[in-house]
């Protein structure tokens, strides 16, 4: 007797075969679409994340702490080409790479702007930044002392290029006045309009000796992979040995400014997927609405035979809750293989190519398969499901034998 | 309603009366304040320290300044900085001279509230023209007493279209037109930082801060100090001294 409900539901289920088909269908789709759509979402974020932060900003940062809330040039990091070695060491990556910067007046011939100076080792600035691959006339600079490279914005506003020189007026690590005048070798177009407008870089050597900073940075720049981020963290934390006057950021900390506006975009297209599920809820809802009206003669029947109402409930919600559950690892699975296929084969649409080339960038990218890619979705429209056959059972409720059993 | 609007100004009016003293000119005040700072001309020999929490370097340099527009000062140690040099013409004209490069390089007007060589001082605070007389609407606040003098509190707000950065002014000037304090205001009233004097001597034949400090008010432990040792007014100054030529290459 326990399991007349269960028999009844499974052999209910199968009364009317297309429609169930056609049920659990409308479910898959809608799965699919979401763990496709939730996936090809963080793969896009990750994209854009690790695009922002190889143009400049790296994986992680070792400052002095106090620096990035206030940049001031006396919050230096001491001896940092060694401390980028032993990370670089440690961490057995070579993206580690050691910065200054300033603020200084930037004169041309005929233009005087103020502008964001970074002093960057050409040897490894290469690995945790896409600017030097970004040149878009002359070269990048050399390793040679005393030459400048320019952002494109900046550059047309001081009126430059390649040859021109260029003079440059600030203050020093430690109050003096800072001042020199180097040949600008190399003018780069990141796309980031802010640093194409605004900075200039020069070897670390030469910004060491003019603005007095010895052996000391502001920054020490780590890349890397982010899949590695972790490991490459911890080894980076052991480096600082428990200096209590270095900090070691992460990206949120550094750019916090990328994770909002992400956090917002992901916010915005829930409310798209939340339509998405109430529209498969309602399939649901109908499904199970007709499947019971249709069986009040039947129903009729039973409750004339002694069969309690609640039984009934338990075999309709029974019903619904196999279909349910059928839908949502068929939807996951199918999510999961579509999503796989082009994490494999990298997904990419149309100008993408001209794109990566312009920005240095990667030409395709790979959505993520996750549990937090190909879950979320398939049981949010499993709960939604569920509760939409709760008004057939509230309906079936009020039944009395004698009428129902006078229904056609 | 008509007689809560008549006593508003009735109170206003009274307020006024007790505010405005008659006969006393804030304008005047803040303009004689500029006179008796400049002088027609003037030469000074002064020290200026930069205090920061992990340092502190202080420079020694000599100004010349002649009207209301015209100054220069040449940094004449310590070493590293001696010969840097600075030329105000106007309000908003400013050149700075680095030996080390041998070149002159015009402050754009975008820059004039950034810091002058590393201090606390913007490059618009060091040229202390009359700016201040004609672009701001002056009031006076009140009158405090100070070792036996009036000082007078002013209020300086600028005039609407004026290219100035502050939202507005605040001077306490003594009788004797020596100014104790001056408090530079945001535009949102929030006070931003303050030029205290510390120590007024007799100076050049007349009374003359010849100490003050420049500090920020959200940074408690940064300041600038500068301390004027020698001081002489209305002294000939040449007018060539006042033009890029001579900051490039000083012919005194």
């Amino acid at each position: 007797m326990t399991n007349t409900a269960t028999t009844l539901a499974w052999r209910n289920i199968w009364r009317h075969p297309r429609r169930t088909i056609l049920t659990i269908a409308a479910m898959v789709f809608a799965d699919t679409l979401l763990v496709f759509m939730l996936g090809l979402q963080f793969g896009q974020y990750r994209m854009m994340i690790d695009n922002s932060l190889r143009i400049f900003t790296g994986q992680m940062q070792v400052q002095a702490s106090g620096y990035h809330d206030e940049p001031h040039m006396y919050r230096s990091i001491p001896a940092a080409d060694t401390l980028a070695q032993l990370i670089r060491d440690q961490a057995q990556i070579d993206a580690v790479s050691p910065r200054a910067y300033s603020f200084a007046l930037v004169s041309s011939d005929t233009r005087t702007i103020g502008a964001q100076i970074s002093g960057v080792d050409p040897q490894y600035e290469p690995q945790v930044s896409t600017i030097p691959g970004l040149i878009k006339q002359g070269r990048y600079l050399s390793g040679g002392s005393n030459e400048i490279v320019v952002g494109s914005i900046l550059a047309r506003n001081l009126k430059i290029s390649p040859g021109d020189e260029l003079t440059l007026l600030g203050s020093g690590r430690d109050g003096s006045i800072a001042a020199t005048v180097a040949p600008v070798v190399g003018i780069f177009d990141s796309g980031a309009r802010d640093i194409d407008r605004q900075m200039l870089s020069m070897p670390i050597d030469t910004f060491r000796d003019v603005f007095g900073m010895g052996d000391q940075a502001h920054s020490i720049i780590i890349g890397g992979n982010r899949d590695q981020a972790d490991r490459i963290a911890a080894a980076a934390k052991a480096a600082l040995q428990g200096d209590k006057d270095l900090v070691l950021l992460n990206w949120e900390a550094l750019l916090p400014g990328l994770k909002q506006a992400i956090q917002a975009d992901f916010t915005s297209a829930w409310f798209m997927y939340a339509v998405l599920i109430v529209l498969v809820a309602f399939g649901m809802l109908n499904t199970m609405l007709m499947s019971v009206l249709e069986r009040t003669h039947e129903f009729g029947i039973l409750l004339a035979l002694g069969v309690r109402h609640g039984k009934l409930g338990r075999m309709i919600i029974t019903e619904s809750a196999v279909l349910a559950l059928t839908g949502m690892l068929l939807g996951m699975l199918a999510g999961g293989l579509l999503t796989w296929y082009f994490l494999v084969n990298g997904f990419t649409y149309p100008g993408m190519e001209a794109m990566s080339e312009r920005f240095n960038i990667p030409s395709v990218f790979h959505p993520e398969v996750s549990i937090r890619s190909l879950l979320p979705g398939p049981l949010a429209v499993f709960i939604a499901t569920l509760l939409a056959s709760l008004y057939p059972v509230w309906h079936m409720r009020k039944l009395r034998p004698i009428e129902a059993l006078q229904a056609v | 309603m008509r007689i809560k609007s008549f006593l508003i100004l009735v109170t206003l009016l009274l307020t006024q009366q007790a505010t405005a003293e008659p006969g006393i000119d804030a304008k005047g005040i803040i303009r004689d304040a500029i006179d008796h700072y400049r002088g027609l001309t003037s030469y000074s020999e002064m020290s200026m320290a930069i205090h920061r929490p992990d340092w502190e370097r202080s420079m020694s340099m000599n100004g010349w300044s002649s009207g209301s527009k015209k100054t220069l000062v040449r940094v004449t140690a310590p070493p590293r900085d001696a010969g840097n040099a600075t030329l105000v013409l106007d309000d908003s004209k400013v050149w700075s001279y680095a030996p080390k490069i041998n070149r002159v390089i015009r402050i754009p007007s975008s820059m004039m509230s950034q810091s002058w060589m590393g201090s606390d001082f913007s490059n618009k605070d060091i040229s202390r023209t009359d700016e201040i007389v004609e672009q701001y609407d002056h009031t006076l606040l009140r009158i405090d007493e100070h070792e036996g003098h009036k000082v007078y509190v002013i209020e300086s707000i600028p005039h609407e279209e004026a290219p100035i950065v502050w939202g507005k002014e605040i001077s306490h000037v003594r009788d004797d037109y020596v100014e104790l304090e001056h408090h530079f205001l945001d535009q949102d009233m929030q006070t931003v930082k303050i030029l205290k004097t510390l120590d007024i001597q007799e100076k050049g034949g007349r009374m003359f801060a010849v100490h003050q400090r420049m500090n920020m008010l959200e940074k408690e432990n940064e300041w600038t100090e500068i301390s004027v040792q020698e001081l002489d007014f209305d002294r000939e100054i040449p007018d060539y001294l006042f033009t890029l030529s001579n900051l490039r290459n000083p012919r005194e």
